[in-house]
Parts: structure tokens; sequence; C-alpha cells
């Protein structure tokens, strides 16, 4: 052991020597994430480090900007955010709201006369307008993406016998939703058990959300004045109701979305490799395309509309645009209390510039060159940039540059998502509404007034707050701190009535002393927390503005509109508890008692069974996430199955983790792994107990299996308890995996088959800052482990033997 | 319902039939090689009833669930919702119990046992309730192994070799035991194969090129590496520098004059972009690595290296001739080259990994010391704290010492999550938001359960020793130290183990507290790794394996601690 702390020390101190420290101002982005391929942006990052060598430039994606906010409102509530962040456009109003951004309409005024200055009228209006929140400016708008439809012409091409029997022509995409539903009738090619082959049209393959299809059919998410939350319109549902139907005839959203989550890696795309038909994409995809598939034969067109729409009938009869799409794209902001804002500001500009977009697109160019690939540069925001860079690289294959050509046709025809503050709820919502509308867990309508109602109290308590009562957070805990000082002096007042002798009084202040470190541990991290806990949960908090009472209101809510959410994720758990915890345990029994009987090689079974314990939750997760992939080709559990169960059985392998039946079996199977860690508890146990118990019984003739009962077991039962209460108590609280293999975005795995009440309330505190209510949800977390607990342990004098009896 | 169920008989009769089989071969083999009399007339018999036995089982298993195949296994599943399986195992135990009812000899007992079967009767039924409310409350998935002659034949082979083998490794009574520990090795040697196999398969796909992980042509174990040659590309030089203290790979920029030439850095790619002076004599000149492939030469199959991939979708290739360029190039469609791939491990995968990190990782020696830091702060915090509380609650009288002990075990069962934001939010009051700190000051101020564990260990300590030490003059520090602490090494090895797990493993604090790479632990590193690796899953599992290591490392040095002290901790629990 004494050499371990040493080597520990040595490597220690190796270690704190190579840390170099540098002189320049660091400008900290987040959001952006440096790839092998990704020459342009350093190209750019460079640049801007040689023209401003005062500043020094770190790039970490963090995980934010795309879809997860928890890390970046994390980092401005604990006031080390970074200095820019690239966030995604329609979500920057949510964080301006909040005042998680920095307006920037003085560095914009002050800067707009340089040549590098940016100046509203270069932009696209749309793009513009989405940064803009309560009349301030929050973020420069980068890119402006919008959606086309993209067309396998050989697939098409492959089955024009059977696309002509249909009545339908092979030589041009279809244009209204009948016609894409009866063109993927035709092109989806199933195997025999029912899994994929070829896809026609996958609605939510590539990306359009629902977002596109409502778009279409000009149904609004938000009333004009932003007070109303519209998610549910007849419009909509019609919309979802398309979605729905695209994925009944590919044998339902689970079967699509194994096919679609298969294709790991750019190389393996569907569409490159003629496995998909048709999707309805962004203009970033042309490079991946021509990276990989140069020659891919493929064909555009403006993404299919409605058929009222197309045919302009119906309640579009007078509608002007016959094709439209949705636009979005990133921008560049400054958190809060950024650390640098001045050089994020002149980074920020630099990016922005048409000349800073012009070097990262020479220089990507210049890369894709010597690697033997086309490059087709990104539609940015400014149209003076998009100008220069069609005129320098326009693509040299035609059916690339009509591509391109097509996607800056629709840019004229876009649609943005609405600002407003709940743009993130909003959009995990319509996320939500989507999957459980496909799975066929909810009806459309269901689906989307569900969706609607949250986000709509979302909306009702931003807009109630000032009306709230404010709350002092400092009354209660003036009051504990008294309640505290109180119990103290009377305590002290009772020490000293009770005349201890000398010795007495000395070993009382040593007792004190000695346990000083837990009560004051006890108070600051344990007693303290609880009541803020406590209070926080009759208060609407946001950390970043000032509380508000709200009384019971967090408790109804869990009760009553939120009850399912709440029943869900403890039914998960339950599920948890209730086989995984008692497998797991005989799982590890059953090792042991093996292991017991062996008469050699016990260190090194006994080593290899408990290996698996001690690796780490998250290197374990990331490792069976792998092993787990439906994909036969990629997961090794389905490699094997398809080469005996499936011919064996007919079975189709299921889809783990992405499907909601299996994904918590998956867990359980991920935790049996790891049975060691118990095994060699029992195996302590069993060593313990005395032989000459078995001796005895085997003189009064009792055979093996009464032994086992009469016995093992009665002398195993501490353990056992033991066992049970912390495993229970454990899975109460799963979070790690679960965090891990829930995607990032929408519902908590599946159909939030992997919701627990610790992500839920870790979601609501930490993506939402919903404060107060994750709080309340906090303490119905506290009461139902109470609860199980004091059941088990009282229970537990049933059957637990105790040594005294 | 009716051909299910016959089929379910069928498929049991089957395996029942090779047990019995196998039941057969052994007796027969014991009969053969024992010598006493008596022994063999009682094997030959249990030989006959079990050959008897095993030719129903096939009977049943061919006539039930054959469907006309008869070199064929049956198989059959059960598919129904977890209380299906409830209802089996409740319906077990009602029987176990009614069946005891009988058999019991007391009338307390006989009352004991019909409760314990009408409970489990309830639980059947409920069960079945619960089951049956589903549209598909039980199908039944069927079918069979189709074994080819040679395969039945073989495993046939196997079972009577096997069989027979133990039959006369077992020939006495008293080595049939040995016939025990043999079986025993092979079950868990199976089992230990099982637990393996996810490491196996980690370490494999570790040292994979991408194309072999998600390509088309299935799982494969055997990793395979392209091969390339040495090749000086002089339309796209590259040169090996020094650049801010480190060897870089570089291209030709510009050349600015007959000195000095502009290099940009390609690797590592952290520094990426980078572009820098430097004078020719200081750049070395270093070779491209050009992808080895396979094409059609004229009708002839040959070898050839890649010069230079062209933006039309063609390559200029170099025909190569046993490993030797011949000079004879031409440009060829990259559709009709296929890579030459050898056996072999890609380990280019680990730095590659690693060199992905920003700069300020270190190649990931900044997680790697964060996490020690982490975890050497938490086992230090919490064994002093610990030990110190637990000695104050064990072994000194002082007047409200039961009241706050109780409170000290009430919190055990506190949840986390409870305490989860107010900490957060103090935390952030004393500007800790963004370093270590929040993850291990925590352990310094001792927690309820190594403290319970800990002062059920000092109380077993008699008090004769303490009492010598006071004697001798030592004050309460002095004997917690010199005289109690030595007791308690096992017990202090439990918390020390525990908690070196919990701070390793801990990733929920990080993901709350850490924001910048010079403060993150391996566990979050990790984590956002997979969020932007996902697609190269060969660097994902190089990454997850470095991250593995330490551990297992650690574990292979102190393997003793971790398993006497995990163990210790089962019985502390008591």
């Amino acid at each position: 052991m004494k050499q371990l702390a040493w080597l520990i020390f040595a490597l220690l101190l190796g270690l704190a020597t190579s840390v170099s420290a540098s002189e320049r101002q660091p400008i900290i982005v987040w959001g952006l994430a440096p790839g092998p391929d990704s020459k342009g942006t350093d190209a750019l990052v460079r640049e801007f480090e040689r023209r401003y060598p005062q500043y020094e430039v770190k790039l970490l994606s963090m995980g934010a900007g795309e879809m997860n906010p928890q890390k970046l409102l994390t980092s401005i509530v604990g006031g080390v955010p970074p200095d820019v962040i690239r966030q995604d456009r329609f979500s920057i109003s949510d964080w301006a709201s909040r005042g998680a951004f920095m307006p920037l309409d003085e560095f914009i005024a002050r800067d707009r006369n340089e040549p590098n200055g940016v100046r509203e009228e270069d932009y696209y209006d749309s793009t513009w307008q989405e940064t803009i929140f309560d009349g301030k400016v929050y973020g420069v708008p980068m890119d402006a993406d919008d959606r086309i439809l993209y067309w396998n012409r050989r697939v098409f091409r492959e089955k024009s016998d059977a696309l002509r029997k249909a009545g339908l022509d092979p030589e041009r995409p279809p244009r209204t939703w009948s016609e894409v539903l009866a063109y993927s009738e035709v092109l989806t090619e199933k195997n025999p058990d029912g899994t994929l082959k070829v896809a026609g049209y996958v609605p939510n393959y590539g990306n359009t959300w629902l977002y596109l299809y409502a778009f279409q059919m000009n149904a609004s998410f938000l009333s004009e004045d932003g007070r109303t939350c519209t998610l549910y319109s007849p419009e909509a549902e019609e919309a979802l109701q398309f979605m729905v139907d695209g994925y009944k005839l590919l044998g339902g959203y689970d079967n699509a979305k194994r096919f679609t989550d298969s294709f790991v890696g750019a190389e393996n795309d569907p569409m490159i490799n003629d496995r998909v038909a048709m999707k309805v994409d962004g203009d970033w995809i042309l490079n991946t395309m021509s990276r990989y598939a140069p020659d891919l034969d493929f064909g555009v067109a403006p993404a299919p509309v409605p058929d009222d729409r197309y045919y302009r009938r119906g309640k579009f009869a007078n509608e002007k645009d016959q094709f439209i799409t949705w636009q979005g794209g990133f921008s560049y902001a400054i958190p809060t209390g950024a650390p640098n804002s001045e050089g994020a500001w002149q980074l920020i500009k630099f990016m922005s510039s048409t000349e800073g977009r012009m070097i990262e697109a020479r220089a990507q160019a210049a890369w894709e060159v010597q690697r033997g690939r086309e490059f087709i540069p990104r539609i940015k925001a400014t149209r003076e940039s998009n100008e220069q860079m069609f005129a320098e690289f326009r693509p040299k294959m035609p059916n690339y540059a009509a591509a391109l050509q097509e996607h800056i046709r629709m840019s004229d025809y876009g649609r943005v998502r609405p600002p407003t503050m709940v743009g993130q709820l909003l959009w995990d919502e319509h996320v939500r509404a989507i999957e459980f509308a496909c799975r066929g867990d909810k009806t459309p309508e269901r689906a989307l007034r569900d969706g609607q109602a949250v986000v709509q109290r979302e909306l009702d308590s931003y807009y109630r707050f000032e009306k709230l009562p404010e709350a002092d957070l400092r009354v209660p805990f003036a009051l504990a701190g008294i309640a505290l000082i109180g119990l103290t002096v009377a305590f002290w007042f009772r020490v000293r009535s009770m005349r201890l002798g000398r010795l007495a009084r000395r070993e009382t202040l040593w007792g004190f002393l000695l346990i000083s470190p837990w009560i004051l541990g006890f108070i600051v991290f344990t007693i303290g927390p609880m009541v803020a806990s406590l209070v926080f949960s009759f208060t609407q908090y946001n950390v970043l503005s000032e509380a508000r009472w709200v009384g019971l209101d967090n408790y109804q809510l869990l009760f009553g509109e939120e009850k399912d959410n709440v029943l869900k994720a403890f039914g998960n758990v339950m599920y948890l508890a209730g086989i995984g915890v008692p497998l797991g345990l005989i799982t590890g029994l059953a090792i042991a008692l093996i292991l017991n009987t062996a008469s050699r090689g016990i260190r090194t079974y006994r080593t290899i069974y408990y290996l698996p314990s001690i690796v780490p939750t998250i290197a374990s997760s990331v490792l069976w996430a792998w092993i787990l992939s439906p994909d036969s080709a990629k997961g090794l559990v389905n490699n094997l199955w398809t080469k005996t169960l499936a011919p064996w059985m007919g079975l189709t392998p299921p889809a783990w983790l992405t499907v909601a039946d299996w994904s918590k079996p998956s867990l359980i199977i991920m935790g049996l792994w790891g049975a060691g860690g118990g095994m060699i508890l029992w195996l302590a146990g069993l060593k313990g107990i005395p032989q000459s118990l078995y001796e005895a019984a085997s003189i009064d003739g009792a055979n093996p299996r009464r032994q086992f009962w009469n016995i093992t077991m009665p002398m195993l039962s501490p353990i056992l308890l033991f066992n049970t209460v912390m495993g229970v108590i454990t899975v109460m609280q799963e979070f790690d995996r679960v965090y891990v293999f829930r995607g990032t975005s929408g519902s908590a795995g599946p159909s939030d088959s992997l919701l627990t009440p610790v992500l839920h309330l870790f979601v609501n505190a930490f993506n939402y800052f919903k404060m107060g209510y994750a709080s309340a949800l906090a303490w119905i977390v506290f009461a139902v482990i109470l609860i199980l607990t004091v059941l088990q342990l009282k229970l537990s004098k049933k059957w637990v033997y105790t040594e005294s009896s | 319902m009716t051909s299910n169920l016959l089929f379910a008989i069928g498929t049991i009769g089957h395996f029942v039939g090779w047990v019995f089989l196998a039941s057969a071969i052994f007796q027969i083999a014991r009969t053969l090689s024992r010598s006493g009399d008596t022994g063999r007339t009682a094997s030959l018999r249990s030989a006959f009833g079990s050959t008897i036995f095993a030719l129903v089982g096939f009977g049943l298993g061919i006539t039930l669930a054959g469907d006309g195949k008869a070199l064929s296994v049956p198989l059959a599943w059960p598919d129904m919702h977890p209380l299906g399986w409830l209802f089996g195992l409740a319906m077990i135990g009602t029987v176990t119990f009614a069946l005891q009812s009988i058999s019991a000899i007391t009338v307390a007992e006989r009352k004991s046992k019909i409760v314990g079967a009408l409970i489990f009767l309830a639980i059947a039924a409920f069960s079945l309730w619960w089951v049956m409310r589903g549209d598909n409350p039980f199908t039944l998935h069927r079918g069979h192994i189709d074994l080819s002659a040679g395969a039945f034949g073989s495993i046939l082979t196997l079972l009577i070799a096997t069989a027979a083998l133990m039959g006369w490794v077992g020939r006495s009574a008293e080595s049939s035991e040995r016939v025990r520990g043999v079986s025993t090795q092979l079950t868990l040697f199976a089992g230990a194969a099982l637990f393996m196999i996810p490491f196996a398969w980690l370490m494999v796909t570790s040292v994979k090129e991408d194309r072999d992980i998600a390509g088309t042509d299935g799982l494969n174990w055997v990793p395979k590496v392209s091969q390339t040659v040495p090749y000086f590309n002089d339309n796209n030089p590259l040169f090996e520098a020094q650049f801010r203290g480190r060897t870089v790979q570089a291209a030709l920029e510009r050349v600015v004059d007959a000195e000095q030439i502009e290099l940009r850095v390609l690797k590592p790619m952290n520094q990426s972009g980078y572009i820098f002076k430097i004078s020719k004599n200081e750049a070395k000149r270093i070779p491209n690595e050009a992808p080895v492939v396979s094409l059609d030469w004229d009708g002839v199959a040959a070898t050839a290296f890649v010069q230079e991939d062209l933006p039309d979708g063609t390559r200029r290739v170099e025909r190569l001739e046993s490993g030797k360029p011949t000079g004879e190039v031409r440009t060829v469609p990259r559709a009709e080259t296929e890579a030459v791939r050898t056996v072999g491990a890609r380990w280019r995968n680990y730095p590659d990994a690693l060199e992905f990190l920003p700069p300020e990782a270190n190649m990931g020696l900044t997680y790697l010391k964060n996490t020690v830091i982490l975890v050497v702060l938490s086992v230090i915090g919490t064994l002093l704290s610990c030990s110190l509380v637990a000695y104050g609650f064990s072994r000194l009288r002082f007047p409200g010492r039961e009241t706050l002990f109780s409170i000290l075990l009430a919190t055990m069962m506190l949840p986390a999550a409870v305490t989860l934001l107010p900490q957060f939010l103090i935390f952030r009051s004393f500007g800790w938001i963004d370093s270590l700190l929040p993850l291990w000051v925590p352990t310094f101020f001792a927690s309820a359960f190594n403290v319970f564990l800990l002062r059920s260990f000092f109380q077993q300590i008699p008090f004769e020793l303490e009492d010598a030490a006071k004697i001798d003059g030592c004050g309460y520090l002095r004997t917690f130290w010199s005289v109690l602490m030595p007791q308690v090494k096992p017990a202090l090895t439990v918390v020390a183990v525990w908690t070196f797990l919990g701070a390793w493993n801990n990733f929920l604090g990080p993901l709350i507290y850490v924001n910048s790479q010079e403060n993150m632990p391996i566990a979050y590193a990790l984590q956002l790794f997979m969020g932007e690796r996902a697609g190269e899953p060969g660097l994902l599992m190089a990454f997850t394996a470095l991250s593995i290591i330490p551990v297992l490392l650690l574990f292979a040095f102190s393997q003793r601690y971790f398993i006497e002290g995990m163990s210790l901790s089962g019985l502390g629990g008591r």
C-alpha cells in the first residue's frame, strides 16, 4: 500500500509540473468542435489569432449550442460562462428572456462603420429577426440553412417498372404528400423478418421534424402576441398525421428508427448506399455527399407539400407560395458575464465578416481539393458572402450545382420558428409529440395537446411571474439559523446544569470536538440544504432572477398535470427495482455458490467475475451502447442473435435501447454484467457460515436442498437484506446510465421509457432551471425511498435471521 | 393453444432425452470401469432406466415438436409480461407449500404452510389478472435448430466422450467428487468467458478501422489494417518540424524565400491550422502515407499505390511490383480500386483519440490528473473525518450522543437528490463552480454510512486497550491514532475502496460543476467524447479502454484490499 501511495504522489508531482502558462487572453468558444476535416474553422481561428495576437481562442464543443442547454445554463449561473457560444438561432430569445445573453446593440452600433462591422442590412431579414428579443439584438447569424427534397435517381430507375405500374412517373420526384406516400410504398423494400432493406421516404429522416410539415400547412406554433401556444391546431394535427402515415407504411416508427439509426459514419449514409430513396434535408449534407459519393446520381426538388396546397384548392385557394421551406441556422452570442466580452465581440465580428467567411471557405476548399473531393459552400446569412462564395466555388458537378441553386432559390420561401422565451421547451415538447404519435402511444391530437399544455403552462408562469409575491429567501434561512442557535444554547445550558466532573467535562468537550466535522457538514451540506429545498419547493425560482412564492403550486403540478410523467418515472425505476435487483442478487448468489464449491482457481475466477463491477459506469455505458446496437452488423448481441435465434425461431432481434419495450431490459442486462460486486459479499457470507452446522445437518439426514434452505439462506439473510436495501436505494436514484442513453432532446429514451425520478429532477432543475418544481420532486423521491426502506426493514423482521434470536 | 402446449412438452421431452442419454452413457462407462459386482448391477440398472427415459424423451420430442424433422433440436420460448413469469414462480411456490402442508407433522406447522400457500396463490392470481388485461398476454415462440448429419454426429460424439470420461473418472465413490469438481470448473470457465467477452470486444474494437465497425460485411473479430507505402508527393509535400516546443506534422503553405518556408500544422489535431515560418534546414521532409490498392491493370490483377486523389473522382496510381514502385503511372476511376488490407491492429487509434482532445487536456493527462486528485483527496478526507467522528461516537461518553447518532443514521436514507440543488447554490455562492472543490471538500465532513460502519468496528475493540493507553498518559488523539486506528485497518480499507470507486465513478458532480478542460475528470470527459466522436467508434473505444485501464491497473496492484474490503462491508452491514 505504501509503494502505491508513493506512486500516486510521484504521478501527481510529474503532472503538476507539466502545466504551461500563457500570457494571451483566452477567448473560450463553446459549440464549435474541431474535427479532422474542419480545416476551414482551424484556418479562420488561427488567422484571427495572427491578427489579434493578444487573444488565444479555445474551441470546445461541451455538448453546448446544440439542444442541450444544461451546461451553458449552469456555467452562466455559476459565473464562469464561455466568451462565445454558437447557439441554434431559434433558442436565442429563450436565453435572452432570462438575461443569460448580452445584448449586442452597443457593440454593433460602435463598429458598424468598420469594414468588418456587423450591419443589419447585410443579413437576410428572417435570420436577423430570429436573434431579436424585446427589441434588442442578442446574436449574429452565421448560416441560413433550408430544406429541400433529395431523391436517389438510381433507386427510382431500378424500380421504374413497379413505379409505372402504380401509375407513378419514375422520372420525376413526388410533389405532394399523397404522392410521396405512394412513391414510398412502392420504393420501400422489406426483409423477410419485417425489417427495412430499402426505405422509400422516412418522414423525419434528414431534417424536417414537425416544423416543416406544419409550416406547409400554414400552422403557427404561437399566437401573434406570443402569449398562447398553438402547438395543437387542426393544421398541425394533419401534418403530424402525415408523419404517422409515412411511418406506418415503413412498418412503424421503431422499425424505421432501427433502420436509420444503424448507419453510423458519413460514408455509410443510406442515401449514398441506395438504401433510402428520398429524404428532405438541409444544404449541409452536400459536402458529405460530395466527399463520400461524388458520382451519386441524385435529384432535388422542393419538399412535397399538402395536396391542397399544391393544387391551390380548399383553404390554400388564395395561397401565394406553392412550395415553402423551413429555415434555421446558428448564431454566435455572448453569454452574460463573459470574462472577455471585448475579445468575444472581435472574434464574432471577424468570423461573421465576408472576409472571415471567405478565409474559412478557401481553407476548407483547399483541403477538400487536396483530398480529391469537391468543396461545396454552405449558405451563409449574408447576401454578400453568398454571392462571393458562389462566384468562387460554384460546384462543377451539375447535380450538386443544381442542388445548391435550389437551396438558394428556396431561401426566399423560408419560414422560421417563432422567437419565444419557451423556444427550447416548445422544441422538446414538439419532438416528444412526434415520438408519441408516431409510436402510436397517443393520437396526434392528444400528443400535440399534451405538449401544448406543458408549453402553455410555462408561458403562463412567465407572464404571471411579475404578479407573484416576492420571496425573500433570507427570511427562512435567518429563522432556521436562529432556531439552530437557540437549540445550541438550550443544549449548552442543559449540559451545564448536569454538573459533570472535571474528567467528564473534558470527555464531553473532546467528544464534541471529535464529531464536529460531521456536525458542521450536517449543518452546511445536509440540514441547511434540506431547509432550502423545502423553501424552494414553495417558490418559482430560476436562480437568474429572484424567487417568487407560489404556495403549493409545485406539488399540485406533481400530482396534477405532471402526474403522468412522475408516475412514468417512478414506474420505470420500480420496474428496474422489481426485476433488475432480484435478478442481480440471484446471479451474484449463483456465482458465489458455485465458486464456493470449487476446489481450485477460486482467486482467479473471483477476480474475473468481480472485474466488470469496477468498470466506471460511463465507460461501461459507452461499451454496452455499442454491444447492444440494434444493427446486427455492428452490435455484438444482435450479431449473435441473427446467427442463432433468428434462423432457429424466426425471432427478429430486438432493437434494445432504441425501443421502449427493450430499453429497461437492456439496463438490467448491463447490470447483470456487474453482478460480481454482490457476489463478493455473498462469498464472504458463505465463508462465515460455520461448517459444523452443515455437518450436524448431514448427520440428521438433511439433503443438500434442505441444507440450502434451512442453513445457508437463513445465515445469508442479513446480507440479502443489506443487498436488497442498498440495491433498491441505488436503483431509485438511477441517473448516470439513463443520462448517457437518453439522447439529446425530447423524451428520455424511447417513449420516456428511461425517464427516472432523478433524471426528471435534473432536467427540470438544470435544463429549465425550475428550481421550485425540482425541489418539490426531490421531496417526493425522498418520501418514496423512505417508505420503501422502512417497509423493507419492517418486513425483514419476519425473515432475517439474527444471532440473538 | 393445445398445439403450443404439446410443442412445449415435446421440447422439454427432447432436452430431458439428452440429459438421460448423457446419464446412461455415464453409467455405462462407470459400470465398465468398476470392479465390484454389486456396484456394477446397480449402475447397469440405472443405465438401463436412463436409456428408457432418453428414448421416451426423444420420442416425445420427435412426435410432438419434431415438425417432421428428425435431426433438429426443437426450441420454445414463452413470450409474456414479466408478471407472467411471476405467475409461474408463484404457482410453483403454491404447490410446494401445499405439498408441505400435507406432509406437515404439527398443526402449527400445517397452518403456517397453508398460509404460505395462500399468499403465493394470491400473488399468482394477481399477476395472472394483470397479464390477462393486456392485448397479447402470451405467445409461444417456437422453432428448430436444424442440424446437419455431421453436426449431429459431432455433438453426439462430444457428449459420449464427455460422459464416458466422467464415468471413468468417477468410477469409485471417492472420485465422484472429482466429477463434480470438473463440472464446477467447466461451469466457472464458461461463465468467466461470458463475463470477459465485453472486455475482449472493447479491445478488439479499439484497434479496428472504422470501416470494419459499421461495414456491410458484418461484425468481425479479426481487425484489419489498410496497407500504405511511403511516398514523397511533390504536389503536397509534408514536413516534420518543431512548433511551440513539440514535433508537428505540417503541410507547405508557401515558400517565403530561398531560406524560409511557411508551414501549416496538420497534426497533432489540436494544433491544426497554425501557420508558422521556419528555415528550410529545420523542416524535415517526410513521406506521405500512400494507400495501397488492388486493381485491374490491363487485364492483370495488380497492386498499386495512390499518388493522389483527383477532384473529378479519379485517382492517380503507380503500380507496385512485389512492394516496389515501378514508375508506371496512370489515372483510374476510384470505384475500380480496392484497398489492400491485411490482418493487424490499428494501434494508431489510441494516440489519435488523445490527439483529438483540446490542447488543454494535454493528451488526456489533465483528465487523469484531475481524477487522481479527486480520488486521493476524497479518500483522505473520508478516512480522516469518518474515523474521527466514529471514534467520538463509539468510545467517548457525552450528553446528547445517542440523539445525535440517531440523527446521523436517519441521514443515511436521505437521497442526494434532495440536497443537490441547494448545494449547487451554496457552492455557487462560494464561487466554486468550475472547480473540483465541490466534489471533494464535502468528503472532509464525514458521511453517515462510513461513520456507521467504522463505529461498529470501533465498538468491537476491548476497552482494556484504551485504558492501558490512558494509564500511559496518552491523550484522546494519541489513543485514537496509535491504539485504535491500527485495530480497524480492515474497516478503513473498506471505506477507502468504496470512496475510491465512488469518486472515480462520479459523473453527476462534474456534469454540474465542471466546465473547463483544466478541471475535467475522466468520467465526464468520456461522456463528452462519446457525443463528439459517435461517428468514429474506433477512437471512442480506444478512449473508453484508456479510461478503464487506470482502474484495472490499480485493481491489479491492490486486488487483495479491494476484495477483502468489499467482503467486510457486507458483514458490516449486519
